[in-house]
């Protein structure tokens, strides 16, 4: 064996725990999850001991199930509420603002990453407070002061109010890489623009906005993916409901699996939630043609 | 910066900026203001108030009267393990995926990036089953090599389900595929002719990789370690699955579990342990804060 040969199958070596690793954890169980969504096994009863193959049978039955729809459709708003409106606009007003020599800004930067650090379950525990029901809670002084009726936010609004803290979680990530975006623009453009008299808004439209459009092109398709894949604060805060209202699908999921015990069926949704990522990530590699 | 050049007036410009931020601040602060506040409160409320009676009690509960000491120690081992194992495993696979030339380079990058995409509640069920059959044949090899009375404490530790053994291994493989990739493309910007001077030197692949890699990777290899620290330590859902003994229960369990408890819900307490818990991970944030960019999503400058 010459020395190149035996380097390559070092390099192979070293490389193997990491591939065992993520075959039998993470492309296993998802090809396998293919197999399971045709079945009927569960956690309880004859489908635990013996599962069989059943076909189109939990598709069709999610097909025609009002809360798979739902579920769908709780995601969908959650996603276009929290990751493509909320934390894409705070985080675009805050990356263009603190572009600026501001003596503050290190501190507000500190801020502003702070609820992007803290554990699923906090994040959930500590907006509790804040939306909690009667006239003392945070968020109901803030309405009562534009003369609108205090409510109990996780059961009159839940989906509104998962979509405010998950903007809450996330403008941090849209902020740092929107800065970034920003600061690849040249500053020659800049002036040129101001010396031909563009008012800040002509420049911000004509001019900023066209070229980060790449970046908030990657930012929408790496947000997108990482809101489907939410479970823990949404859990703390509402285990799903009231109803159902903020199903989403990683909740449906747990739901469908480990409370209703139907693995089949959890394995059909989960499918369905594979699918919807993989689309989105097969655009993200597409797009952004990365030197591998 | 479109503001800063067009703006006619600075000033006036800096205060409305001032306005805004600090409205965003608020926002993103006021959660906080709560926890902190009322884990100081001997009669801490669900709602935000200024603290009347000052105490650390809340603290010193969580450890001499809840179970804190027990969550904290077994979040420690249980992520400190996943940490170690995805910057050893992320380390070496990194440097690998770096120096090859091998056809299965591209494929298994891409890979690598799809993976990342999927969504961890839709693994949960068939990691369950795969997990399930790894406990029984466990179950069997434990029972054939140990006496009876070692045969609980050693499934607590090389367990899959309700072990240690298996929630560090899932951690670990959520963690490894960005970890792998921050290394890849660390190891892209070291040199080759630092390995092939050691080479010719007769050094062996340990040698180089301790003697001469390692001290080069130390910033890539810190980077990995803390993003698979703070997902590891915030992460929810496996532990929620995966560990159900008390003596096994770490950090977000233990808070997720004592919110619950109706009757009794004592938010000095909550809130203290709620603090306690989240301060490893904005520490470890506040480090890892310079590699965001680089590394957000997989690479965005590859």
């Amino acid at each position: 064996m010459t020395y190149q040969q035996r380097a390559a199958w070092q390099l192979r070596a070293i490389l193997l725990p990491s591939v065992l690793l993520l075959l039998f954890l993470v492309i296993w169980p998802a090809v396998y999850s293919v197999w399971l969504s045709f079945t009927n096994v569960a956690l309880v009863g004859p489908g635990a001991a013996n599962p069989r193959f059943v076909g189109w049978k939990n598709y069709a039955r999610l097909f025609g199930d009002a809360s798979f729809w739902n579920s769908l459709l709780v995601t969908f708003w959650f996603v276009l509420g929290s990751a493509v409106i909320g934390q894409f606009v705070l985080g675009l007003v805050s990356a263009i603002l603190l572009n600026r020599p501001l003596r503050l800004r290190p501190l507000i930067n500190g801020i502003l990453l702070l609820p992007n650090a803290v554990p699923e379950v906090v994040a959930g525990f500590i907006w509790i407070s804040m939306l909690a029901g009667g006239d003392h809670a945070v968020l109901s002084r803030i309405v009562m002061a534009f003369g609108l009726a205090p409510q109990d936010w996780l059961n009159t609004f839940p989906l509104t109010a998962i979509i405010i803290v998950n903007t809450w979680r996330g403008i941090a990530t849209a902020m740092i890489l929107l800065t970034a975006g920003l600061s690849s623009v040249p500053e020659e453009v800049y002036e040129a623009a101001v010396m031909d008299g563009a008012k800040p808004f002509q420049v911000f439209r004509l001019i900023t906005l066209p070229l980060i459009l790449p970046t908030i092109f990657l930012y929408m398709l790496v947000s997108t993916v990482s809101t489907i894949s939410i479970f823990g604060f949404v859990y703390a805060l509402t285990r799903g409901g009231p109803g159902g209202a903020t199903e989403i699908l990683g909740i449906y999921i747990f739901n469908q699996s480990f409370t209703a015990y139907q693995l089949g069926y959890g394995a059909a949704v989960a499918v369905i939630s594979l699918i919807c990522s993989l689309i989105v990530g097969v655009t993200y590699v597409r797009a952004l043609k990365v030197e591998v | 910066m479109a503001l800063r050049h067009a703006g006619a007036n600075p000033a006036r410009g800096n205060a409305m900026a001032y306005a805004i931020l600090s409205l965003i601040s608020a926002y993103c602060a006021v959660p906080f203001f709560w926890a902190f506040l009322a884990s100081v409160d001997g009669n801490a409320s669900l709602f935000l108030k200024w603290p009347e009676d000052w105490t650390a009690a809340n603290y010193t509960k969580v450890f001499l009267v809840e179970d804190g000491a027990t969550w904290f120690f077994n979040s420690v081992v249980v992520v400190g393990c996943v940490t170690l194992l995805v910057m050893v495993l992320g380390g070496l696979g990194g440097y690998a995926l770096s120096r090859t030339q091998a056809w299965w380079k591209r494929p298994f990058l891409y890979l690598i990036l799809l993976i990342r995409v999927v969504p961890p509640p839709a693994l949960i069920v068939p990691l369950y089953k795969v997990l399930l059959l790894a406990n029984g044949a466990m179950q069997s090899l434990m029972r054939a090599v140990l006496p009876a009375d070692w045969y609980r404490p050693a499934m607590r530790i090389f367990g899959f389900v309700d072990g240690y053994l298996g929630i560090i291994l899932i951690l670990t493989a959520m963690q490894l595929p960005l970890a792998l990739w921050i290394l890849k493309t660390f190891f892209d910007t070291v040199s080759k002719d630092y390995d092939e001077a050691a080479l010719l030197d007769g050094a062996s692949l340990t040698q180089r990789i301790r003697l001469v890699m390692l001290p080069l990777a130390l910033p890539g290899l810190a980077a990995a370690g803390l993003f698979a620290f703070i997902s590891a330590w915030g992460d929810f859902l496996m532990p929620l699955i995966f560990i159900s003994s008390p003596e096994l229960q770490m950090l977000p369990l233990g808070l997720f579990r004592a919110f619950l408890r109706v009757n009794t819900v004592d938010y000095g307490f909550l809130t203290a342990l709620a603090v306690l818990y989240m301060i490893p991970s904005v520490v470890a944030f506040g480090l890892a804060r310079r590699f965001l960019v680089q590394t957000f999503g997989g690479g965005v400058k590859g």
